[in-house]
């Protein structure tokens, strides 16, 4: 695992009800015991760790919120874009 | 007949509104009839960084226009809205004012706000934190606090009786209307005036609603498939309530009867609504009115357009309704004037009295593709001609706490 999947998983221990659970890559965030409000918290953590903005709205179903894994996939492409975006200007 | 069941009866004398319709009951009903949304790009700040750009802004608002008194105008946003809605509620009820010595403490005087002066803060912090003042403007406290609405608009008329802010989030209006209903009821105070105003439309509060994710960045679409959240907004909705005796005695209009109130928590979560919560509250409410739920010709339901609210708000009106349920003409007006927050509920009353009224049932705007577990009828797009003779407004707050209020026609 990369350093992001480090500190989301540790974002993620962090806002769970047992953090001392396995967390991979595979786990779906519906096993980790997580609510609505908390996920609009490891949210907010994420993007101020990153520094980046992910659009994420708690009325829909996201994909990118499905594993832990899709999570890091997805901040990690929006970590490229920010980079290139931030090159670009 | 003073009395119901030996109970002191409680009628609308006046009503007003500040709402991103238009300001003015006139102007707000007849955009409602229209199905006019108020929703629009926000104008007042500059929304850069943000990513929700969409709000209900109060079109218009010129202080000099819409309010008499110098403390009034140099008073937040938000109390300003509950000067204006508070005189065009007393003007209509014909009232003489300021009040007489007499009634001065049989009166009172409930008008809270969500979140009260946030605008106010949000710029001294500016000034404070960002510009390096050395201090903040003087009025700076008088303006943020939540009880400023409520004091300004007792000294404008004279009231001495019961008189603060109230907060239940977007409860809040529905909760000061209760109270006053009880007060009068209860004989503690003859006459009252009842409310809330919000004026939170600002860079930050944004912000920080955005960060819970709930607001949707396209538009406010109540029971629909593709509802995405909510949208905020501002103004105020205020009743002017009156015991039936004391109200017909001096010959001001009758515009509806409060009929019953109710209110519950959930003591469950902060976000996620309960059905138990919100159907004890629509129960208390048709006790306390003393009617069953077949009566209910119209609700105005809180209507939300977040994925939660209203899935739990149809669960709570089906249990409760049973088969009654596919009867009742319901709408949520907020699909036209946003989610007022602590306003809301006011604006709402302000609403159904009016469907009472006119036998006019508003429409919920926007809902061309229903959300199949949403299966009552929603009034979608077009408002309708209906005998309107009970109508009942929900409001479900954030933290789980509900104030359910039903209406009915003048008494015989």
């Amino acid at each position: 695992m990369d350093d992001v999947a480090d500190k989301i998983i540790e974002i993620l221990r962090k806002n769970m009800k047992d953090p001392s659970k396995t967390v991979t890559l595979e786990t779906p965030l519906s096993e980790l015991e997580i609510e609505s409000l908390d996920l609009a918290v490891i949210v907010f953590d994420i993007e101020d760790t990153f520094g980046i903005e992910i659009p994420y709205n708690a009325n829909e179903e996201v994909e990118a919120f499905a594993t832990v894994g899709s999570v890091v996939d997805r901040v990690n492409s929006i970590i490229a874009e920010t980079k290139s975006s931030g090159a670009a200007a | 007949m003073t009395k119901t069941n030996g109970r002191r009866r409680v009628v609308v004398t006046g009503h007003g509104v500040v709402t991103p319709l238009g300001t003015g009951v006139e102007k707000f009903w007849s955009g409602l009839k229209a199905g006019k949304v108020g929703i629009r790009e926000v104008e007042s700040f500059d929304t850069q960084d943000l990513y929700i750009t969409i709000a209900g802004e109060v079109p218009d608002f010129d202080p000099k226009v819409h309010l008499k008194s110098r403390p009034l105008m140099l008073a937040d946003k938000y109390s300003q809205y509950a000067g204006c809605a508070a005189a065009e509620a007393v003007e209509m009820s014909k009232l003489e004012t300021p009040i007489s010595d007499k009634e001065a403490y049989r009166s009172a005087c409930v008008i809270g706000s969500g979140v009260g002066g946030l605008t106010t803060l949000e710029f001294s912090y500016k000034m404070l934190f960002q510009e390096n003042k050395r201090a903040t403007h003087p009025l700076t406290l008088l303006k943020a606090i939540g009880s400023s609405a409520s004091a300004h608009v007792s000294i404008e008329y004279g009231i001495k009786g019961p008189t603060y802010g109230l907060v239940s989030a977007c409860s809040t209006a529905s909760h000061s209307i209760g109270n006053v209903y009880r007060m009068i009821r209860e004989g503690l105070v003859d006459l009252g005036i009842g409310g809330a105003a919000e004026a939170s439309l600002n860079w930050g509060a944004t912000r920080a609603w955005q960060a819970m994710r709930v607001l949707s960045p396209d538009g406010l679409f109540p029971f629909s498939k593709n509802r995405n959240g909510t949208v905020l907004a501002e103004g105020a909705g205020i009743l002017m309530l009156e015991e039936y005796e004391h109200a017909k005695e001096r010959g001001a209009p009758i515009l509806a009867e409060l009929k019953g109130y109710g209110m519950t928590a959930d003591a469950a979560d902060m976000v996620n609504p309960s059905i138990d919560g919100a159907s004890a509250a629509i129960e208390m409410a048709l006790a306390d009115s003393d009617l069953s739920p077949s009566d209910i010709d119209y609700i105005n339901a809180h209507g939300t357009a977040t994925a939660v609210n209203d899935l739990n708000e149809t669960r709570a009106i089906k249990r409760v309704f049973g088969n009654a349920a596919n009867n009742v003409s319901i709408s949520s007006t907020k699909s036209m004037h946003g989610h007022c927050l602590g306003a809301g509920g006011g604006i709402e009353a302000v609403a159904a009295v009016k469907a009472i009224g006119e036998n006019y049932v508003p429409p919920t705007a926007g809902l061309t593709d229903p959300d199949p577990e949403c299966d009552l009828d929603y009034t979608p797009i077009h408002g309708k001609d209906r005998e309107v003779n009970y109508a009942m407004s929900n409001s479900f707050a954030f933290g789980g706490l509900n104030a359910v209020l039903i209406f009915g026609p003048p008494p015989a």
